[in-house]
C-alpha cells in the first residue's frame, strides 16, 4: 500500500511539473507583457528598462530556474500588473470564487436533482420533458446573454437587485443562478440516469414487492443510492466552476479567480497566469490523488492492477 | 495628455505663473463653502492596480492618471485652460543655456499625513521615479540641488528640449510623494497605504473590486466639495451602463457604440465625450516593397478616399471623434494640420483604375486589435465598395502589439497610439527609421527627424517637424482614421463632472472641482 | 458561458449498433436535418451577402415592426448586415465548427481512451495524468495561446475546442474499455494470439463507437456554446464571419438599447440545435444502453 501511494504521489508531482513547464513556455511564446505596460510608441530604452525590472531580459532557462526555486519555497512571484504577490491576490479572490461556486452549485443541484428525479419517475411524461428542456436551456444559452437579460430585468427594469459587484446576498443571486443553471443540465441528466439505474435494481424491486409506499421507495431507498454519483460529480464540478466562471465574473463584475486569470492572460501577467494555473492544477491533481488512494484502500485489486 | 513647455514659453511665462499662483491663493483664501459632503461613485472599465497609487511606478499608459489626480499632486501638471499649470511650484525658470531649471515651491502645502511638502520631497520623488520614462530622465538629469525648503534646481547633463514634456507630463516623476513617510513604510507599505498631496486621501482598496478615497480638506488649491470618492471596477460595458442607469454609479467610463446611443436616450443621464490623444490609422507595411501593390502611392491615397469617416464616427462614437487626417494627436506640441480628409469613393476608384486595378484587387489581410475590430468591420465595407477586397484579421491585443512591433504584419494594419509625448516622440516610434512600429522609412523624413532632434530653438524645431508631418501626409504613408473620442456617461446626481476640463484627458479631473447637485 | 462544460460521468454502455433501431425522435432530428440543409445550401438561400453591410441601414428591426422592411426580414446588425443571411451562413460556420471540433475531440479522446484503458499501466498513468492537468487549463488559456501563435481563424477555434474537450471522451471511453477488456470475446482474441494493436483496432474500437456517437451528440451543444463564450471574450471566430456565437456576442450590447433581434434569433438557433442534439443523444443512449432498455 505504501508503495502504491508513493507511486501515485510521484505521478502527481510529475504531472504538476509538466504543467508548470507547459504554462511557463506557453505564456512566453505568445505575447510580450511590456508592450501592454506602455503605450505603443514608447521609447525603446524605456521598454528595455521595464523588461529589466520584470526580469524578462534574463535567458529563459534562468527565468525558469528562478520560478521553480521560488515555487519550491512556496512563492509564486509577483504580479507584473498589480505588483502584488500572486498568492496574496489568489487568496483575496478565492473566498469570492468559493462563495459563488458554492451557491451556484447549490442552485444547480436544486434545479438538477428534483427535475432529474421527476424525469426518472415519469419517464417521457410531461415533467420529464419540461425538466429536461429547462435544464438544457441553461446549457444552450450563453451565460453572457443570460446574465445581461437578468440584469436588464431584475436590475434595470424591476430595480430589485444590484447590477454587479460583490457584497450582500443580493449581489450573489444573479451570478450564482447564471453559473448554476449552466451546470444544472449535467446534474439533472446524471440524477435521472442514476435514478433509473437504481430503480431497476433488485433491492428496489424487493422493496416494492414488500409493499412499501412508492414515495418511500423513491424518496428514501432509491434516492440515497442514486445521489452518490451525483454528489461525486458535483464535487469535481465545484473545482471546475472555480476555474471557469470567467464569463459570469466579467458580466457581473464579480472579483473571482476566473477573472484574475483572464486579466492575467490579457495583460500577459506571467506570474499570475502561472500561479493560477498551477494552483488550479494542484487542486485537481490533489482531488484525484485522494480519490485514487481512497479507492485503493477500499478495493485492493486496483493496487495490484497498476 | 498634453504637457510641454518650450524654452521660450517658460522664460516668458515666469511672471504669468506667479500671477496664476496668486490668483489661486486668492481663490483658496475665500471662505470655504462648508465641509465636503456626499459620495460619488465611478464605474471604471479596467482593473485598478496598486502601482497606480505610486507616481514612481507610473507605466507609460494614461490610465493611472485617473487615480493620480485624486491622491497626488505634481510640480506642474495639466489643468483646465493650461496644459502645464504650476501646482506645487509657484514659479520656475530655465537658464539661458537650457541646462538648469530653478523651481520655487508653494509654501504651506501639506501631505495627507500632515507633513509639510518641501524641496527634499521633490528631489526624492524625481530620483525615486522608476516608471516607463525613467531611463530617458535619468540619462539626462545630472543632479538636483536644494537651496532651501522651497527652492531647488534641476540640472541636466545636456540641453534637452523635451525635458518638461517628460517631467511635468505623464511620466510621473514630477508627482510628489512624502520622503519621510516612504522611508518609514517602504515601497510595499506605501502601495498599501499611499500618502500624497492631492485633493483626496486613500481610505481602502480591494483589488478587482473598489478603491475608496476621502476628501483632504487641507488641499492647497481648494477644499473638495465631495466627501467620498469610490472607484468601482465593472469590466463589462453593458453592465457599467446598467449600473449607471440604476444610479449604482454616478460616472461610467468608456461607453461605446450603440450603448452610447442608449446613454444619450436615457433621461437624466448625460454623455461626456472627451477627445483622447489616441489617433487611429491604417498603415501599409509593404509600401517599401516594389513588388507589393501598396508600393503605389495612388492605392494608399485611394484607401484614404474610400473611408467614410463621418459615418464611421457617427456610428461608433456618435460623431465625437475627430477626423484630423493625421496620425499625430491634434493636441500635441508641434502639430501640423493636414488638409481635412474627404470621402470620395469615385476618386478612389479612379486612382485604382490609374494604378491598373480597374476591377478592384485582393489586397490581402487587414490586421487589427480585437478590441477595435468594430472599426475594422466597418472600414472593410468601405474598402470593398471601391474594389479593395481585404480579409479582417483581428488579433488579441497582446498578440497584435507583439506582431506589430516585431514587424510581422503585412498588407494593412489598423493601429493606434495613446502614448504621451509630442509630435517628435510620435515620429520616432512610427515614422523615423528604426522606430518600434516603422516597417520602413523615407530618407528625407529621416533627415528631418535627425535635424529636429538637435534643434534647441523652438520655432525652428517646429518648422522642421511641420515639414516632417507634411512629408508623411504627402507620401500617404498612413491612411489616418480619426482621433478617438472616449465616451463616458454621467448620472443625474452629478453637478460638475470634470469631464473635458483638461484638454486631451479622457477621465474626470480635477477632482476638487467636481460637485454633486444641490451640494455646491 | 463557462468556458469548460461541466464534467459528466455518464457512462454509455452499448451493444447494438444505433442505426438498426427504429423510432427516431422526429422533431429533434428534423430540426438538425433542417439546419444541415440550410448550411449546405446557404449560398442559394441567403438573400444578401452575410459579410457586407452599410452603416446607412444599421439596426433595422424585423419586417413586422415599424421601420422594418421585407428586404431585411429579420433586421440588420450594427454594421448594417442582413441578420437572416448571417443566420443562414452562420448555420454553416456553426455546424462546421461544432461538428469538426467534436470529431477532433472524439478522435483524440477515443484513441487515448482506448490506448490507456487497454494497455493500462504506464500508458494509462500518462494519459490519465495529462487528462487531470488538462482540466486545470481553462479553454480560454488555450484559445488565446493558439490565436496568438497561428492567428485567429475558424480552424483554430476548431482546434481549441477539440483540444479542450477530448478529455471528456478519454475518461468515458477508458471506462468502457476497462469493462470490455473483461469480456469473453476480447479474452478469446488474446488467447488466439492477436496482437494488442489488432485487438484495439478490430475488437475494442467497434464496440466503443456507439458511446462515442452518443457522447458526440451531447458534446455538440457544449462546443457551440463555448464558441459563443470565446467570441464574448474576443477570441472566437473572427468577424465579419457569421457564426451564431459571434452574432450573440456582437449583438449583446444591442440588447440594452432594445435591438433584441440581434441576439434573440441566433439564440433561438443555438438553442434549437443544442436541444435537438441533446434530445437525440438522450434517446440514443436509452436505446443503446442495455440496462436502461429493460425498463
Amino acid at each position: 500500500m505504501k508503495q502504491y501511494i508513493a507511486r501515485r504521489v510521484g505521478y502527481s508531482l510529475l504531472s504538476l511539473f509538466l504543467l508548470s513547464v507547459t504554462i511557463f513556455l506557453f505564456v512566453r511564446v505568445t505575447g510580450d507583457p511590456v508592450s501592454l505596460l506602455v503605450e505603443p510608441g514608447a521609447s525603446p530604452e524605456d521598454i528595455e528598462n521595464i523588461r529589466h525590472q520584470l526580469g524578462l531580459d534574463q535567458p529563459l532557462w534562468e527565468q525558469y530556474w528562478h520560478f521553480m526555486a521560488n515555487l519550491a519555497a512556496g512563492d509564486l512571484g509577483q504580479s507584473f500588473y498589480y505588483r502584488t504577490p500572486v498568492l496574496e491576490l489568489y487568496f483575496q479572490r478565492l473566498p469570492h470564487s468559493l462563495l459563488l461556486a458554492a451557491v451556484a452549485m447549490a442552485l444547480s443541484l436544486l434545479i438538477g436533482i428534483p427535475s432529474g428525479i421527476l424525469a426518472a419517475v415519469r419517464v417521457d411524461g410531461f415533467w420529464d420533458s419540461a425538466g429536461k428542456i429547462f435544464a438544457l436551456l441553461g446549457l444552450s444559452l450563453p451565460s453572457f446573454w443570460v446574465g445581461l437579460v437578468l440584469i436588464l430585468f431584475f436590475s434595470v427594469y424591476l430595480g430589485w437587485l444590484p447590477s454587479s459587484g460583490s457584497g450582500g446576498v443580493a449581489h450573489l443571486l444573479m451570478p450564482a443562478f447564471t453559473l448554476g443553471w449552466y451546470f444544472a443540465a449535467a446534474h439533472m441528466r446524471l440524477t435521472r440516469s442514476s435514478m433509473l439505474e437504481v430503480l431497476g435494481s433488485e433491492y428496489i424491486k424487493l422493496a416494492r414487492l414488500k409493499g412499501l409506499p412508492e414515495a418511500l421507495v423513491i424518496g428514501k431507498h432509491a434516492l440515497k443510492n442514486a445521489l452518490i454519483p451525483v454528489i461525486t460529480l458535483a464535487g469535481i464540478n465545484l473545482v471546475v466552476m472555480i476555474n471557469v466562471a470567467v464569463v459570469v465574473e466579467t458580466v457581473f463584475a464579480w472579483p473571482g479567480i476566473g477573472r484574475l486569470l483572464y486579466e492575467g492572460i490579457t495583460f500577459r501577467d506571467f506570474p499570475v497566469v502561472q500561479g493560477v494555473v498551477i494552483i488550479g492544477g494542484a487542486m485537481i491533481v490533489l482531488v484525484n490523488l485522494l480519490v485514487d488512494i481512497l479507492y485503493a484502500l477500499i478495493d485492493p485489486r486496483i493496487r495490484l492492477e497498476s | 495628455m498634453r504637457t510641454s513647455l518650450s524654452q521660450s514659453a517658460l522664460t516668458t511665462r515666469r511672471d504669468l505663473m506667479g500671477l496664476a499662483a496668486l490668483g489661486l491663493i486668492a481663490s483658496a483664501a475665500k471662505p470655504a463653502a462648508g465641509a465636503p459632503d456626499g459620495e460619488l461613485r465611478v464605474g471604471v472599465h479596467v482593473s485598478l492596480a496598486p502601482t497606480w497609487f505610486d507616481p514612481a511606478e507610473t507605466p507609460g499608459i494614461i490610465t493611472p492618471f485617473m487615480l493620480l489626480y485624486a491622491m497626488h499632486d505634481a510640480v506642474l501638471k495639466a489643468m483646465p485652460d493650461d496644459p502645464m499649470a504650476p501646482c506645487l511650484a509657484e514659479s520656475g525658470t530655465m537658464s539661458a543655456d537650457g541646462l538648469s531649471y530653478a523651481l520655487s515651491l508653494r509654501k504651506g502645502v501639506k501631505f495627507h499625513n500632515g507633513d509639510p511638502l518641501t524641496a527634499e520631497d521633490v528631489k526624492f520623488s524625481l530620483e525615486r521615479y522608476r516608471g516607463a520614462a525613467s531611463k530617458s530622465l535619468k540619462d539626462r538629469v545630472a543632479r538636483v540641488d536644494i537651496h532651501d525648503p522651497h527652492r531647488l534646481t534641476i540640472r541636466l547633463k545636456e540641453p534637452w528640449p523635451d525635458f518638461l514634456t517628460f517631467y511635468a507630463g505623464a511620466s510621473g516623476a514630477g508627482w510628489i510623494v512624502p520622503k519621510k513617510y516612504l522611508e518609514q513604510v517602504g515601497d510595499e507599505g506605501f502601495k498599501k497605504a499611499p500618502v500624497g498631496a492631492g485633493p483626496y486621501k486613500f481610505v481602502s482598496f480591494t483589488p478587482g473590486v473598489e478603491l475608496v478615497c476621502e476628501a483632504f480638506e487641507e488641499y492647497w488649491r481648494k477644499k473638495p466639495t465631495i466627501k467620498r470618492l469610490v472607484f468601482k471596477v465593472i469590466p463589462d460595458e453593458a453592465t457599467r451602463l446598467a449600473a449607471l442607469q440604476r444610479s449604482e454609479v454616478d460616472i461610467a467610463y468608456s461607453i461605446r457604440g450603440e450603448l452610447a446611443d442608449e446613454l444619450q436616450r436615457t433621461p437624466g443621464l448625460t454623455i461626456n465625450p472627451a477627445l483622447s490623444s489616441a489617433p487611429f490609422w491604417l498603415y501599409f507595411p509593404d509600401q517599401w516593397d516594389p513588388q507589393s501593390p501598396w508600393h503605389d502611392r495612388r492605392l494608399r491615397q485611394a484607401v484614404s478616399l474610400a473611408l467614410d469617416l463621418k459615418t464611421i464616427n457617427e456610428a461608433l462614437t456618435l460623431g465625437h471623434s475627430r477626423a484630423t487626417g493625421s496620425i499625430f494627436p491634434v493636441n500635441f506640441e508641434f502639430y501640423w494640420q493636414p488638409p481635412t480628409p474627404v470621402y470620395d469613393p469615385a476618386s478612389a476608384r479612379k486612382l485604382l483604375a490609374e494604378a491598373g486595378h480597374a476591377r478592384g484587387f485582393d489586397a490581402g489581410d487587414y490586421y487589427c486589435d480585437t478590441s477595435y475590430a468594430n472599426i475594422g468591420e466597418v472600414a472593410l465595407n468601405n474598402l470593398r465598395e471601391v474594389g479593395i477586397r481585404v480579409r479582417l484579421r483581428p488579433l488579441e491585443r497582446a498578440a497584435f502589439f507583439k506582431a506589430y512591433s516585431e514587424k510581422k504584419l503585412k498588407n494593412i494594419v489598423q493601429g493606434a497610439s495613446g502614448a504621451f509625448g509630442n509630435c517628435a516622440t510620435r515620429a520616432e516610434a512610427f515614422v523615423a527609421k528604426g522606430g518600434t512600429y516603422a516597417y520602413g522609412s523615407y530618407p528625407d523624413i529621416d533627415a528631418l527627424f535627425a535635424e529636429q532632434a538637435v534643434q534647441m530653438d523652438r520655432a525652428r524645431r517646429e518648422a522642421i517637424l511641420h515639414r516632417l508631418q507634411q512629408a508623411v501626409h504627402d507620401k500617404a504613408m498612413y491612411a489616418p482614421i480619426f482621433q478617438l473620442a472616449f465616451i463616458s456617461g454621467v448620472g443625474p446626481r452629478v453637478g460638475q463632472s470634470g469631464f473635458g476640463l483638461i484638454k486631451g484627458f479622457a477621465y474626470t479631473a480635477p477632482y476638487e472641482d467636481m460637485t454633486l447637485k444641490g451640494k455646491a | 458561458m463557462t468556458v469548460i462544460a461541466p464534467v459528466t460521468t455518464d457512462t454509455v454502455a452499448s451493444s447494438a449498433p444505433f442505426w438498426r433501431l427504429k423510432g427516431f425522435p422526429l422533431i429533434p432530428v428534423s430540426i438538425l436535418l433542417f439546419i444541415a440543409f440550410v448550411a449546405v445550401f446557404a449560398d442559394l438561400l441567403a438573400p444578401h451577402d452575410p459579410q457586407i453591410g452599410s452603416l446607412a441601414r444599421r439596426f433595422k428591426p424585423p419586417f413586422w415592426l415599424e421601420g422594418g422592411s421585407v428586404v431585411y426580414p429579420l433586421g440588420t446588425d450594427h454594421v448594417g448586415r442582413d441578420v437572416l443571411s448571417r443566420l443562414i451562413f452562420g448555420a454553416r460556420v456553426s455546424m462546421v465548427v461544432g461538428i469538426t471540433a467534436v470529431l477532433v475531440a472524439g478522435g483524440i479522446g477515443t484513441l487515448l481512451g482506448i490506448v490507456s484503458g487497454y494497455l493500462g499501466g504506464w500508458a494509462d498513468q500518462v494519459v490519465m495524468r495529462i487528462t487531470d492537468t488538462w482540466l486545470a487549463l481553462p479553454a480560454l488559456t488555450f484559445a488565446i495561446f493558439l490565436a496568438a501563435i497561428v492567428g485567429p481563424s475558424e480552424l483554430n477555434i476548431i482546434l481549441i475546442l477539440g483540444l479542450v474537450y477530448w478529455t471528456r471522451y478519454a475518461r468515458v471511453i477508458r471506462g468502457e474499455v476497462l469493462s470490455l477488456k473483461q469480456r469473453e470475446f476480447v479474452r478469446l482474441a488474446v488467447v488466439a494470439g492477436c496482437s494488442k494493436s489488432l485487438i484495439m483496432w478490430r475488437h475494442i474500437l467497434p464496440n466503443v463507437t456507439n458511446s462515442a456517437v452518443v457522447l458526440a451528440t451531447l458534446m455538440l451543444g457544449v462546443v457551440i456554446v463555448t464558441e459563443a463564450s470565446l467570441s464574448f471574450l474576443g477570441v472566437g471566430v473572427p468577424p465579419p464571419k457569421p457564426a451564431w456565437g459571434l452574432m450573440m456576442a456582437d449583438g449583446k450590447k444591442g440588447l440594452m438599447v432594445g435591438y433584441w433581434w440581434l441576439t434573440v434569433f441566433p439564440g433561438i438557433c443555438i438553442m434549437l440545435m443544442v436541444l435537438s442534439a441533446n434530445l437525440l443523444g438522450d434517446w440514443l443512449r436509452v436505446k443503446l444502453d442495455p440496462q436502461l432498455r429493460q425498463l
